[in-house]
């Protein structure tokens, strides 16, 4: 519009279109965008006008009166104690039609050749300055807006893996009942799967009037502004929600003791979902939404709210994955490497721009350090197992603290079958029990002999080691045999009784009941073959022995019996089952050679030398492998 | 000594070198070239930091990325003379078993005070992006109410952010600062309630001038036959981390900095040691004398934009439109000044921040390292 001679035709035309203009915006039910066409095209006829009219002719008047009242609507609400968008809608699009008026109103006195008129320079000048009293005041009512309609962001309830007990060794493990330990499969528990969800973290019915002050203000190149305020209130919203995890320094992670290290690896992990999963997933949503129409703002609104938690997050799960790798913590590590890498997508979606990729790289390396701090646990755990070393031999020849330890351990190994499968892939195992399964289907194939599963037996077949070597400080050949029967038979129960046979394989189950059965058999030998020599038939043709030839062997068997009393009531068969099993198989031996033996001398029998009866031993016999010891020299017990 | 005598036994791991002593002899006489070496780099890099060009004055924002760069070599030949073809039991051994776990201590703080100043440089940032705002506001010609208006609430808000006091940056002080619109206030300058919260993202109790003062402790120069044996670099690459992070603190604003130590305990004499002391010395200065009048951090562009901030403040404090043209010109000066150091900022932040992961990351993985020499000098044999 630059000050060219018009025609007073072309003033005649102008001057009607002005009026219509007039008479337009007079009307009512305009929409905010035609309101703002009819004020633009207004304050533009209105500068053609005053353009030919130097002097500040009629035309000029009415900017500077459009000012004046667009000044006074700004001012009127400074002094007003109610904020514009809680007194109702029509204030508040008021208030906006006002803003857009001055600001065309600036643009158009801007495009006037300004420096020339001192007028038009003031009109500008006092346009710019209630154009910043409206800034300000915008940013204001956003803040208020986003204070106001946030919504409380409930967590699902937490999964219930966090209430598995730790299995942790120590020497007192002989006294917890394994049995009461039930594992619930908590796989499947629907709260485990968070998934993307998307909620609203303001309500969403104020998402307009937020994205109206935005484009006055961006507009208005006052986007800066817009951003700091906006920024500053979704990332405090955001920072106030995390402070669930607490931030720690390195340091105090690295000397945190188990219990407590434990809990907050558990924390961790149902946050970092919560997190990344729902709560940045709908801020994102959000800052779209709002500015969704100004290019990467919204891309660095984002980022500017959310770095500091994640990068937090991440922290955190650096100084867990620097420190030592013992084994108790592979279950909190496999935990937190499952969930990292139930997230790159999450989180190359989140982070997808160039200026975040730093984010993306700190998560990539951060799960690749878990990956390898899982296996050095992993590693650990093996180490321990055949480290472990005894000085002495165990008493009663129960069940090892070392078995039960390590079998309630691997038994909650498949559980993380898929994520260990990927991390001992490339690792090599010495299988010295390899397993053949020709008779199986191809399924269960593929289980036994996937990584984990391999694994899962040169565990246990660097445990079967371990046990053999602690049954030679035993220096009963008896009880070496009892210890590793009770042992063995222990590992194949807990192996059939869980998900581990599915990769042990019926093969490996088979052949271990072959060991242990092998075991009671030996024991049996070594202990009731001497014993049952007193008993036998030297001359089994003759119909009898000789009375001393009787007493001798009568004598030699009860004090062989009783020696054997002795000293294995105070054994321990802990497994109901197979004491029963090895007691019959005892009794029928022993009973049996004693009956024959006997029945053989009926003539012999006299009361001094027969101290126990048939029924007596038998009964005698129950008492073994109780545990508790005892005696029957000096007892007449009938 | 005869190596059957050994043999079966765990001693037997022991480095055959043990029985001949002329080998022993030639690989101590390197180690000895080769801690001299390092020595003389260390001497060197640090002359050259501590002259600087105008572009890189002390505690600007490359010339902190020239120092991490420093710390990245040294540690790199340091780390090539302790654990290249050493025997790990070697390390095991007084006084190694006591000097080695103290480096790696001191190593973990160092990886808390990157976190917390990687955090502090964002703080830097949030400053940018505010001095940004004022610098659009003042580029208008002609300059008016509205614009220095503008121009001042964003650069109050600056001068609030600089001066924070290290403490206040929790989320609870700003909580109850910002958003208590419970009734409009009378009061339009709304501008200290207006900066986003500075959490500072470290733990609640952690003290960046703790930190430094517990790397410092026990901190004591090898004596006597120590001093010219491998306990020589160990004591230099401690100075070395230390310094570093004692530079990074003074510099970048983090949690509390009060009572920041402002001497170390090197003795004079080490000569691969003199440039570090000097720069020690004069940082040192320059803190206490910041210390009594605020807590900005010694930053060079940070030191820059403060004034510049603080002569604008006083331009718009005294405007009147359409203003004193000597004034305006003052003003467009100090606004140039502004736009220099945001560009410097600009492009230097994140390679800074980079910078400090990278040391961040080779501090981890040397860490790591030293640990598996350490375990595995100390796997019992069965």
């Amino acid at each position: 519009m630059d000050g060219c001679q018009s025609t007073e035709g072309d003033l005649h035309v102008v001057a009607a279109a002005h009026h219509i203009v007039k008479a337009l915006g007079a009307t009512k039910n305009l929409t905010d965008d035609l309101r703002k066409i009819l004020i633009d095209l207004d304050t533009h006829l209105s500068m053609i006008t005053s353009d030919t009219d130097s002097k500040g002719g009629r035309g000029f008047v009415d900017v500077e009166e459009q000012l004046k009242q667009a000044e006074r609507k700004i001012l009127s609400w400074e002094s007003d104690p109610m904020m514009i968008w809680d007194s109702g809608p029509r204030e508040a699009s008021e208030y906006i039609a006002t803003v857009y008026e001055i600001q065309t109103l600036v643009d158009g006195l801007r495009r006037l050749s300004v420096h020339e008129n001192r007028e038009q320079k003031e009109l500008l000048h006092r346009a710019m300055s209630v154009l910043q009293t409206a800034m300000s005041r915008l940013e204001e009512e956003l803040i208020h807006i986003l204070v106001q309609h946030r919504q409380q962001f409930e967590p699902k309830h937490m999964s219930s893996r966090s209430t598995r007990r730790d299995v942790v060794y120590d020497e007192s493990f002989v006294s917890v009942e394994d049995e009461t330990v039930k594992e619930t499969s908590s796989r499947n528990c629907p709260s485990d799967e968070i998934g993307e969800c998307i909620v609203d973290l303001v309500c969403a019915d104020v998402i307009p009037d937020i994205k109206s002050i935005a484009k006055v203000m961006f507009t208005s190149n006052y986007g800066p502004e817009f951003c700091e305020a906006f920024i500053g209130v979704r990332k405090e919203a955001l920072e106030q929600y995390s402070a669930v995890t607490e931030e720690l320094s390195i340091e105090d992670v690295l000397k945190m003791e188990w219990t407590s290290m434990s809990s907050k690896m558990n924390k961790w992990t149902w946050s970092m979902k919560m997190i990344v999963q729902v709560y940045l997933a709908s801020e994102k949503r959000f800052c779209d939404l709002v500015l969704g129409d100004f290019g990467s703002v919204s891309s660095f609104c984002f980022l500017e709210i959310s770095k500091a938690t994640i990068l937090c997050l991440l922290n955190f799960g650096e100084a867990i994955a620097m420190g030592p790798h013992q084994p108790e913590k592979l279950f909190r590590l496999l935990d937190m490497y499952e969930t990292l890498a139930d997230l790159p997508q999450d989180i190359d979606t989140l982070f997808s721009e160039e200026a975040s990729s730093f984010v993306r790289l700190q998560f990539h390396v951060l799960l690749e350090r878990f990956g390898v701090s899982s296996t050095a646990a992993f590693e650990a755990f093996q180490v321990a197992i055949s480290s472990n070393g005894s000085l002495y031999p165990f008493p009663g020849g129960g069940v090892h603290p070392l078995n039960k330890y390590v079998m309630n351990y691997i038994r909650m190994l498949p559980e993380y079958c898929n994520i260990l499968n990927l991390l001992l892939k490339d690792q090599h195992v010495d299988v010295a029990d390899q397993v053949t399964d020709p008779d199986n289907g191809p399924n269960l194939s593929l289980s036994t002999s996937c990584p984990m599963a391999c694994h899962l037996r040169s565990i246990t077949s660097s445990l079967e080691s371990n046990l053999y070597r602690k049954s030679q400080l035993y220096k009963d050949e008896a009880l070496q045999h009892i210890f590793l029967m009770n042992n063995i038979h222990y590992l194949v129960q807990k192996v059939k009784g869980s998900e581990l046979r599915l990769f042990f394989g019926d093969e490996w189950i088979r052949k271990h009941n072959g060991k242990f059965q092998q075991h009671a058999k030996n024991y049996e030998r070594a202990t009731w073959s001497s014993v049952i020599c007193f008993l036998k038939d030297d001359n089994p043709g003759s119909s009898s022995v000789s009375k001393s030839t009787f007493k001798e062997q009568c004598k030699g068997f009860r004090i062989a019996f009783e020696e054997v009393y002795k000293t294995q009531t105070s054994w321990c068969v802990p497994d109901p089952q197979l004491r029963e099993d090895l007691r019959i198989s005892t009794s029928l031996k022993v009973i049996l050679a004693y009956r024959t033996f006997l029945g053989r001398n009926l003539a012999h029998i006299e009361d001094k030398c027969v101290k126990h009866t048939v029924e007596h031993v038998e009964k005698l016999l129950l008492d073994l492998f109780e545990g508790s010891p005892r005696s029957l020299r000096n007892s007449r017990r009938w | 000594m005869n190596a059957n005598e050994y043999q079966g036994s765990f001693l037997g791991r022991i480095s055959i070198r043990r029985n001949q002593v002329v080998v022993m002899d030639a690989i101590h006489e390197q180690e000895l070239e080769d801690i001299e070496l390092f020595q003389k780099h260390v001497s060197d890099r640090f002359s050259e930091l501590s002259s600087p060009s105008d572009d890189d004055a002390v505690l600007s924002i490359s010339w902190l990325c020239k120092l991490l760069d420093v710390f990245l070599c040294c540690e790199a030949e340091f780390e090539a003379i302790l654990l290249m073809d050493r025997d790990p039991y070697q390390l095991s051994k007084p006084p190694f078993d006591r000097l080695i776990p103290e480096l790696l201590d001191r190593a973990v703080k160092a990886l808390d005070i990157c976190n917390a100043v990687t955090n502090g440089v964002e703080s830097v940032r949030h400053c940018q992006k505010l001095a940004e705002i004022a610098i659009s506001a003042l580029d208008q010609k002609p300059i008016g109410d509205g614009e220095v208006k503008r121009a001042k609430r964003a650069l109050s808000t600056l001068m609030a952010a600089i001066n924070l006091d290290d403490k206040d940056g929790t989320n609870a002080k700003s909580t109850e600062r910002s958003w208590s619109f419970g009734r409009r206030s009378g009061n339009k300058d709304r501008v200290a309630g207006q900066f986003r919260s500075l959490s500072w993202q470290v733990a609640k109790n952690w003290s960046a001038a703790k930190q430094i003062q517990s790397t410092i402790y026990n901190l004591v120069a090898p004596r006597g036959a120590e001093a010219s044996g491998l306990p020589s670099p160990i004591y230099t690459m401690n100075v070395i981390m230390i310094f570093v992070m004692w530079a990074l603190v003074a510099a970048i604003p983090c949690q509390e900095r009060t009572g920041l130590p402002t001497h170390f305990p090197v003795p004079k004499q080490l000569n691969w040691a003199h440039s570090l002391i000097g720069l020690q010395e004069k940082i040192a200065d320059e803190w206490k004398k910041k210390e009594k009048k605020g807590m900005a951090g010694l930053l060079d562009e940070m030191q820059r934009m403060e004034k510049s901030a603080q002569s604008l403040i006083d331009f718009t404090d005294s405007f009147q439109f359409p203003g004193d043209a000597e004034k305006l010109q003052e003003a467009a000066g100090h606004v140039a000044e502004l736009t220099e150091i945001c560009r410097i900022m600009e492009q230097g932040l994140t390679p800074l921040q980079m910078h400090i992961r990278e040391v961040f990351h080779r501090i981890v993985r040397s860490r790591t390292e030293f640990l598996d020499v350490l375990e595995k000098a100390s796997l019992p044999v069965i």
